[in-house]
């Protein structure tokens, strides 16, 4: 056969089998079960723009693509999942170009048991020792693939086990083991199985494996003595008692010399801590935590986002106001400090300040800074030293107020201000520290029952300058409005823009229209984006740069 | 190879769309706002409608949404026995937010954590807000991504729909 025809014949053959399953699955034959999936596709038309920086496409068309297939009968499933990034969107890593079956597994799961063959996604506790995730709006993934194990030995004793390489864009990489144990006192000790207070404790432990390597020491003629393997472990707690909280977590790494942290050999540690109360309409959440050199990857010489094992969150609010969201910040993993605290109030109904309809109230303010640290040596030695409670620069800070209020059976207004301290360090730039003042309005009209009205709109003070040498286009003084129209849940169709009106560069225009039907969501857009969290159209998404023609349809079923 | 696989999508693809209701996963573990762990089973209403509603404490959109139910949920409850349990797809940086986030916003719903989005993949959920109706037999009847101000009323009509055990 050639190969056209071998494909024909491929194809009927799958399309008899197809009827045959589905014939037997709403029979409930012996090939029952049930299949789901869901599609996705992006692609956008790029055009230049040397001033929002979005580069020369040469093949013009961009697209990432993925479909999941996912069979379940009973305590058994499967899935695979197809990739194709021809070529891949502004913001992915170019070498994810190309396309292939990038993740497949089978797995078998009861109350007390389940194994998972192929790539699974895992987290201890927090994930401080080993996460293994994907964000596909990011390009990250890092799935192991390899075997995981999960038991059950009794009520509340939940202890896993696994093994395998980590996700490499199109390649494997690394070796991780790990171990984890949950215990719920309040499911093993049996007096306290009514208890109001909640207890539980977990640990775990995880290692990477890599051969020896030359990475030449900073005396020449001598070679670093590099560990082949290192170790991770963390003890962490959760207690609750009626509306408190207390959840910690403290994790250990061994000497683990990598690129990140310039080859040294101190151990890493880190700490989280968080702490909170809450009743019906009021709740306050207060976090700190303590980072050092925790990075943890499984390869010792790769930089960038990919084969992290663990996960050292970002304690800060994840903002979606463009202009809040302006400066993200991210967990500097070779080491940081930082403080959290949410609050949340509503004033009921009928008082003074709540109205007719209630009033809610959301404050947040955070702050991170570097260690304080005192140099040892370079390669090959702890590198610092640094005290537990010693702060060093402050790397971002926030604080934002938001206050939403009904105003008539029709219209809904959020006011939010906000102030953002960013240090570009935290980027790896030098510079002076930007302090942003950002105010927004969020209007919502309700026409009638299939007519609403969204308006947006935001400004940012900076005392930032567009500076060619750095070219950050965030710097300088910005606003933005935005006008978003939706029939019903079906239909929506927005116009935005963003112009930097004083020491900044950049109009950012706009226009996106979207059609969604049941899980089918269809969009389209023209203009410039920047990369962020956009919440349009009523869904919330990752977006890449863009300028020009865009397009996305993700489906489920 | 990649026209084989191709050829293998495009036929499930095409003869997925004549599969029956899929039934809302049983074995699943997820998390109680106290931590304690459990399985999807949980998630039951003596034969009565479920609504799913996987959200996140920073998604606007979701946030409105229950928000808007939580003013009329009583009302649907009475009419209706519907349940409505939301699934918080909130990973490290903000799952120890999610307690305080339901409590301050004074919902009433039945909250369970996803932190490590198992349940999420499992049911193809893609972007927040996506909801689904399940009725009595524990069948995912209909599913919608997206919130706009006024949709829960187009929801509440199918729940009735299905209280009252017509098809949707």
């Amino acid at each position: 056969m050639n190969r056209r025809s071998r494909t024909i014949f491929t194809a009927s053959l799958l399309l008899g089998l197809q009827s045959i399953t589905i014939g037997s699955l709403n029979a409930q034959g012996i090939l029952g079960g049930s299949v789901t999936g869901n599609v996705q596709f992006d692609g956008q038309l790029s055009r230049r723009d040397s001033v929002i920086g979005s580069s020369d496409v040469p093949e013009k068309l961009l697209s990432n693509a993925r479909a999941d297939i996912l069979y379940t009968n009973g305590n058994f499933s499967a899935g695979l999942r197809y990739e194709a990034y021809l070529n891949p969107m502004l913001g992915f890593n170019s070498q994810y170009t190309g396309q292939g079956i990038a993740n497949y597994f089978v797995s078998y799961k009861t109350q007390t048991f389940a194994v998972t063959a192929g790539h699974f996604y895992e987290q201890f506790g927090n994930g401080m020792t080993l996460r293994a995730y994907e964000d596909r709006y990011l390009g990250l993934d890092n799935a192991i693939r390899g075997l995981n194990v999960m038991y059950r030995p009794t009520n509340g004793i939940t202890l896993k086990a696994l093994a395998g390489q980590q996700r490499y864009y199109w390649d494997t990489r690394g070796l991780v083991r790990g171990l984890d144990a949950e215990f719920s006192l309040n499911d093993i000790v049996k007096p306290w199985n009514e208890s109001k207070t909640r207890l539980t404790l977990g640990g775990s432990f995880v290692s990477k494996y890599e051969d020896d390597e030359t990475i030449p020491a900073d005396i020449s003629g001598f070679k670093l003595n590099l560990p082949k393997n290192v170790g991770a472990a963390s003890v962490r707690m959760d207690l609750a008692h009626g509306g408190f909280g207390l959840q910690a977590e403290y994790a250990h790494k061994g000497q683990d010399p990598t690129v990140m942290n310039d080859f040294i050999y101190k151990n890493g540690e880190a700490l989280w801590v968080s702490a909170s109360y809450s009743q019906k309409g009021l709740s306050a959440n207060i976090q700190a935590k303590r980072v050092d050199n925790m990075g943890f990857k499984s390869v010792r010489s790769v930089t960038g986002e990919m084969l992290y094992i663990n996960y050292t969150p970002a304690i800060t609010k994840q903002h979606t106001y463009a202009f809040l969201s302006m400066y993200p910040y991210a967990t500097q993993s070779t080491g940081e400090m930082g403080l959290q605290a949410d609050f949340m109030y509503k004033f009921k109904k009928e008082t003074l300040l709540g109205g007719k309809y209630g009033t809610d109230l959301h404050f947040n303010a955070s702050l991170i800074t570097g260690l304080d640290t005192t140099r040892i040596g370079g390669k090959g030695t702890d590198g610092y030293s640094s005290s537990f409670f010693g702060t060093g620069d402050t790397y971002y800070g926030d604080l934002s107020l938001e206050i939403a209020k009904k105003i008539n059976s029709k219209v809904k207004l959020t006011a939010t201000y906000g102030y953002v301290l960013f240090n570009p360090i935290v980027e790896g730039h030098q510079g002076e520290m930007h302090h942003n003042h950002v105010a927004i309005a969020d209007l919502t009209w309700k026409i009638n029952r299939k007519n609403v009205l969204r308006f947006e709109a935001e400004w940012m003070g900076s005392d930032s300058k567009y500076d060619p040498n750095v070219d950050d286009k965030r710097a300088g003084d910005w606003i933005m409005g935005l006008v978003e129209y939706n029939f019903t849940s079906a239909w929506f169709v927005s116009i935005s823009d963003q112009y930097a009106y004083n020491d900044g560069i950049g109009n950012y225009y706009n226009i996106s229209v979207g059609y969604t039907h049941n899980a089918t969501r269809l969009q389209i857009g023209y203009g410039k984006q920047r990369e962020g969290i956009i919440c349009i159209g009523g869904v919330c998404r990752q977006v890449p740069a863009s300028n020009g023609l865009t397009f996305s349809l993700t489906t489920s079923f | 190879m990649k026209r084989f696989i191709l050829t293998i999508a495009a036929t499930l693809f095409f003869g997925l769309s004549f599969a029956q209701n899929a039934k809302l996963p049983e074995n699943i573990t997820i998390k109680t706002l106290d931590g304690k762990t459990v399985e999807t089973s949980v998630i039951n209403n003596d034969g009565k409608p479920i609504i799913v509603s996987f959200w996140a404490t920073w998604c606007k959109p979701c946030n409105r949404e229950l928000n808007a139910i939580k003013e009329v949920y009583e009302e649907w409850q009475e009419e209706t026995g519907v349940k409505l349990v939301a699934i918080s797809i909130d990973d490290a940086r903000s799952a120890s937010k999610v307690k305080p986030h339901v409590d301050g916003n004074g919902w009433e719903y039945e909250v369970y954590l996803d932190q490590n989005q198992d349940f999420k993949r499992a049911m193809n959920v893609v972007n927040v807000p996506h909801t689904f109706l399940i009725n009595g037999k524990g069948e995912i009847v209909w599913q919608h991504t997206s919130y706009v101000d006024g949709s829960e009323e187009e929801l509440f009509e199918l729940v009735k729909k299905i209280a009252n055990g017509e098809e949707i």
